[in-house]
């Protein structure tokens, strides 16, 4: 039983962190471990581009339908999709930008175009038993994975209005891959694929250099240390990555090309490859 | 690669920004001077386990000027979590579970917190609102009232795995700042129960210096074990729009929350430069 301390005016409950200034580096070293227990750990994390994928329409989106619902078949994964908003989110931050809209109005804003997606994904893929995981409903993931279905949940971080002051520019930086990301962090899994259409990580942007070279295996710290300056993934993403304890790799697909994410998700090297070692 | 089905696009300044990288070449084209929601708003925090856990002896005659105020300024109040948020932690550093798991279950303390001070408040308008209820706060200002909410940002799960232990990186004091800063308001109050930073720990050396202002960058220089607030305050401070100033005062001191109210720089102001 942990017991009352008074005597210094205020009321503590004995515990380890009793009476101390969670700011102090050795209050907060006492907090760590080597190890960290893993939520659920089997969950493949599968984010589906918004602009890459979606806004691509009918002949982009239907062939990945049919592969995600015969992936569900099989039931041999335990897959959470996430879409991103795509073209939407553009409109949406130059309008808000234009207008002068603080940060955090600006973050606050974007979330609600990557919902109509899932709204559309989760429509499509109903009958395969999909369902859109509103945040409130976070621990409801068991219940959906064991009963055999398919969550998608919504990527954008909840940060909204609070969103953090960027180091330079105007935008928010907590995106939704890092949103996704910090999302299969915290459920302490090992992967995330994300569809785009593109076959992986290039130097520089394939759609705009024709000699862009493709990067098919490497590591988050040959990355950090040669990052090409236009990123497929959110740069904080990355930077979280290097102080993440589970995710150990993440592949990048090209989600027009069918039978990719299934190849991914039994483990071949399609694509790029990204490895935490 | 050349698919037959080609991007739409919503036609924008951003639409071919991958808007990955805050770099990002379209999003210069900006001219962004964002404008102020609310600056005229007193962003208060009110200390955990600085004045909270205390009980009444603290917390009624600070309650008393909050009111005695409120027709003159509209008070937002935040509250921090204290003893129970890390009887939490401890708990769950125990279990090595994760820091986004932290984060939610540090959000419980400051909540009970604000709902304790609304109780307290309730014949004088105070009002306990989450933080989904924040575009509402100019409906309950104009109706004079005094909206109570948690300080910590609503990062929960989605909080990042922090450096060097598991306690998240961004708390009551970050949400406090992150708060003032969307509303575009100049200076954020907590209200604590000394008079901000000194050179020793007050609490154990009585003759330690008292130091009035300093500089975010200045605080980072010094890098010390502990801190005054949050280490990513620090940070965000010297990248913040609008919230360039946070006053710490002694909350325990009769009238430091009036003459802070005035403007006054009573405690300690940390600047952004």
């Amino acid at each position: 039983m942990s017991k009352l301390v008074t005597g210094d005016g205020r009321t503590h409950i004995e515990s380890s962190l009793m009476r101390e200034s969670l700011v102090d580096r050795r209050v907060i070293a006492k907090t760590s471990s080597e190890e960290e227990f893993a939520i659920m750990p089997d969950v493949v994390m599968v984010g589906i581009g918004g602009q890459s994928i979606f806004d691509r329409g009918k002949g982009a989106v239907r062939p990945l339908v049919e592969e995600l619902s015969a992936l569900r078949a099989t039931k041999k994964h335990k897959m959470v999709l996430s879409v991103g908003g795509g073209t939407r989110v553009r409109h949406t931050m130059s309008v808000a930008l234009d207008l002068g809209l603080p940060l955090g109005g600006v973050a606050q804003l974007v979330g609600a175009m990557e919902e109509c997606n899932a709204v559309f994904l989760n429509a499509l893929l109903a009958k395969h038993g999909s369902i859109v995981m509103q945040r409130e409903h976070f621990w409801e993931l068991p219940l959906y994975l064991e009963s055999g279905m398919l969550p998608i949940v919504i990527s954008t971080p909840p940060y909204h209005f609070w969103e953090p002051p960027p180091a330079e520019g105007c935008l928010p930086t907590h995106g939704s891959d890092f949103g996704l990301f910090i999302h299969a962090e915290v459920l302490g899994a090992r992967r995330i694929i994300f569809v785009k259409d593109e076959d992986g990580l290039y130097d520089k942007d394939p759609k705009k250099h024709t000699d862009a070279k493709q990067i098919k295996h490497t590591t988050l710290a040959a990355l950090m240390k040669n990052m090409p300056e236009e990123l497929i993934l959110d740069h904080a993403l990355f930077t979280t990555w290097q102080r993440a304890r589970h995710i150990k790799h993440v592949q990048i697909v090209n989600g027009l090309v069918p039978g990719q994410l299934t190849k991914a998700l039994a483990g071949e090297p399609v694509g790029t490859v990204i490895v935490k070692e | 690669m050349n698919s037959p089905h080609e991007r739409r696009k919503l036609p924008s300044r951003l639409a071919d920004s991958a808007l990955t990288t805050a770099t990002d070449s379209a999003s210069k084209s900006f001219d962004y001077t964002p404008d102020a929601m609310m600056p005229d708003v007193k962003v208060f925090k009110v200390g955990g386990q600085s004045i909270m856990d205390r009980g009444r002896e603290a917390v009624f005659p600070i309650l008393d000027e909050l009111v005695a105020a409120k027709d003159d300024h509209k008070l937002l109040l935040c509250c921090g979590g204290g003893t129970r948020a890390r009887h939490v932690y401890a708990v769950a550093s125990d279990l090595e579970l994760p820091t986004g798991l932290l984060a939610a279950l540090g959000g419980y303390v400051p909540r009970q917190n604000a709902r304790m001070l609304q109780m307290l408040l309730a014949k004088h308008g105070g009002i306990y609102i989450m933080n989904d209820d924040f575009e509402k706060l100019p409906l309950y200002f104009r109706l004079g009232c005094i909206p109570i909410m948690t300080g910590m940002p609503p990062f929960g799960y989605w909080e990042k795995p922090s450096e060097g232990g598991r306690i998240p990186e961004n708390r009551t004091d970050a949400g406090v700042f992150l708060t003032a800063e969307a509303l575009g308001v100049k200076r954020a109050i907590f209200i604590k129960d000394e008079a901000g930073l000194f050179e020793d720990d007050p609490k154990k050396n009585k003759a330690a210096k008292h130091i009035p202002r300093i500089t975010a960058s200045e605080l980072e220089k010094s890098d010390l074990p502990d801190m005054i607030v949050e280490r990513v305050v620090v940070t965000y401070l010297q990248r913040a729009r609008f919230c360039t100033e946070l006053q710490i005062i002694n909350g325990l001191e009769r009238g430091m929350i009036t003459r802070a109210l005035k403007g006054e720089d009573v405690g300690t102001i940390i600047t952004a430069k």
